[in-house]
């Protein structure tokens, strides 16, 4: 049985969230809960001295931020469960304490494939970080597998 | 256990580069590692064996030639028995099987593709839902298989046991891979073969007819050192 | 960090980077990212998911991963330009996690590198698998 799905449902922007603020407190406490101790992260004076001028988030936090509240509605759903198989981070413009984060979604691929859990299929969505600037943070492809 | 005498080709007979969708492994990287790694993986060359696909017009030659490694191609497909790897794939079997068909009935496959040049060998078949160990619990044995993967790279514990228990049941021979998906981990596991192997009907001959052996190049385990918290404030 | 990248080589390994993760620093993760499923918190949570017991949000590991890079970059001229990563196993508190990193690739013409990264537990089992892309930005 083949996946089934509307194709039209492929490249296109199913969500944009509005925007959320950064604080260093988050930055903090994020670095707290991965053990993060890098100082371009964690002590402002030694950051302001670094390449980025100021303490700047971890590239881990950018996966921290909550898509909107109907994500999971617009991701079709392919079978049984929906985990959470991996994701692939590019990186771009340093997130930094105050800036203003949108998330923007779409479904990028959908395909099956069988393994030791069985027939999966995989839905991957990209979802793509601008600051206030509307400069890129980073384009992060998210793996949802279900069981067929 | 065979004789240790001089044998002539390693080769690992399972591997996949960036154009599988799980991996990130350009081919030229696995040829470089190889090199670099050669003391303790002497390989002579590598078998590409993609997911669900064959791509006709890839052309290693130049890279053969700047790190002198051997590169063959060949398909990992899915069938109703498990992942099975398919060597010598040419234009008739193209057109006979549909590679990205997750549910190839594999008898049609084996004596298929046999009967059209090439040689299946089912791979990792102590994996759970996707090794033949399984589906030989729940459904007859397959006919007219004549290797399988004895030992692969990314096999956990008590996999390659259940293919080794698979072999002697049956009398299959066995082959090795590393099943990677990683640069630095081609060549974990290979297959040395006594003949000398320079073309995709070489390897399909001497699969079907001649003499090999599963090697593992695995490394020992190392204890594991004193390990540290990680601090959360 | 002292590398620079022309200093750098194929083959060079980073780490290992051995962690022993605890529930309570699970939990922390997990309340600290908005992510406070069950499976995160505790085994009777994980167990109603049918999981044989608590598990690490992925991306906890993917941040775990991530710290071998940055602890290897530290505040040197070079970032991470891109980072994947597959969940293959689900990883469980209360273990030793190692994290293992190799230099596989070299590209001069943009002055960046591949490694493979890797966190395993005590048995070895390579639990999560992925690759990252530095960039050196001197």
């Amino acid at each position: 049985m083949a996946l089934n799905y509307d194709p039209e449902v492929i490249g296109r922007v199913f969500e944009t969230t509005d925007p959320v603020e950064v604080t260093a407190e988050q930055i903090n406490r994020f670095c707290g809960a991965i053990g993060e101790t890098n100082p371009l992260y964690t002590d402002e004076k030694a950051a302001k001295g670094g390449p980025y001028g100021g303490i700047v988030a971890p590239p881990s936090f950018a996966v921290t931020f909550r898509n909107g509240r109907h994500f999971h509605e617009h991701v079709p759903r392919m079978g049984r469960g929906g985990f959470d198989a991996g994701k692939d981070i590019e990186f771009a413009a340093p997130i930094r304490p105050g800036d203003m984060i949108t998330l923007s979604s779409h479904v990028k691929e959908i395909y099956e494939k069988t393994g030791r859990s069985g027939t999966m299929a995989f839905v991957v969505v990209r979802t793509t970080l601008k600051n206030q600037r509307g400069e890129v943070a980073a384009h992060i492809d998210h793996r949802f597998m279900s069981r067929i | 256990m065979k004789e240790n005498r001089h044998l002539s080709t390693i080769l690992d007979l399972h591997s996949h580069s960036e154009a599988s969708e799980d991996s990130r492994a350009p081919v030229e990287a696995y040829l470089n590692w190889i090199k670099l790694r050669h003391a303790e993986r002497p390989l002579d060359g590598i078998v590409l064996t993609e997911h669900r696909q064959f791509n006709r017009a890839a052309d290693y030659r130049a890279l053969e030639d700047k790190f002198g490694v051997m590169v063959l191609r060949a398909s990992e497909v899915e069938t109703n028995y498990g992942h099975m790897l398919v060597f010598g794939v040419n234009d008739d079997i193209l057109g006979r099987f549909d590679f990205a068909n997750v549910r190839l009935d594999a008898q049609s496959l084996i004596d298929g593709v046999a009967a059209m040049g090439g040689i299946v060998v089912p791979c990792h078949p102590g994996r759970p839902n996707i090794g033949l160990y399984e589906h030989y619990r729940s459904k007859p044995p397959l006919e007219n298989v004549v290797a399988v993967e004895a030992i692969n790279g990314g096999s956990r514990k008590g996999e390659d046991e259940n293919s080794a228990e698979l072999i002697d049941k049956f009398g299959y021979s066995g082959t090795g891979g590393s099943d990677s998906h990683m640069v630095s981990l081609i060549g974990l596991c290979a297959t040395r073969f006594a003949a000398d192997i320079k073309t995709i009907d070489d390897l399909v001959r001497e699969l079907r007819e001649g003499d090999y052996e599963p090697v593992d190049f695995r490394p020992r385990r190392k204890p594991v050192p004193h390990a540290v918290m990680v601090e959360t404030r | 960090m002292s590398k620079t990248f022309e200093s750098i080589s194929v083959g060079e390994e980073l780490g290992p980077l051995e962690l022993f993760v605890s529930r309570d620093q699970c939990r922390n993760y997990a309340r600290t990212c908005a992510m406070e499923a069950p499976r995160f918190m505790d085994d009777e949570g994980a167990k109603l998911e049918r999981l044989p017991g608590m598990i690490l949000p992925g991306n906890m590991s993917l941040g775990l991963i991530t710290r071998l890079l940055t602890d290897w970059i530290g505040s040197g001229p070079a970032r991470i330009a891109r980072i994947g990563a597959t969940y293959r196993v689900p990883v469980q508190p209360d273990h030793t996690l190692t994290i293992h990193g190799f230099i596989t690739h070299i590209h001069p013409e943009n002055r960046s590198i591949e490694i493979d990264l890797w966190l395993e537990n005590e048995e070895a089992d390579r639990l999560v698998t992925g690759a990252a892309t530095v960039e050196f930005t001197k």
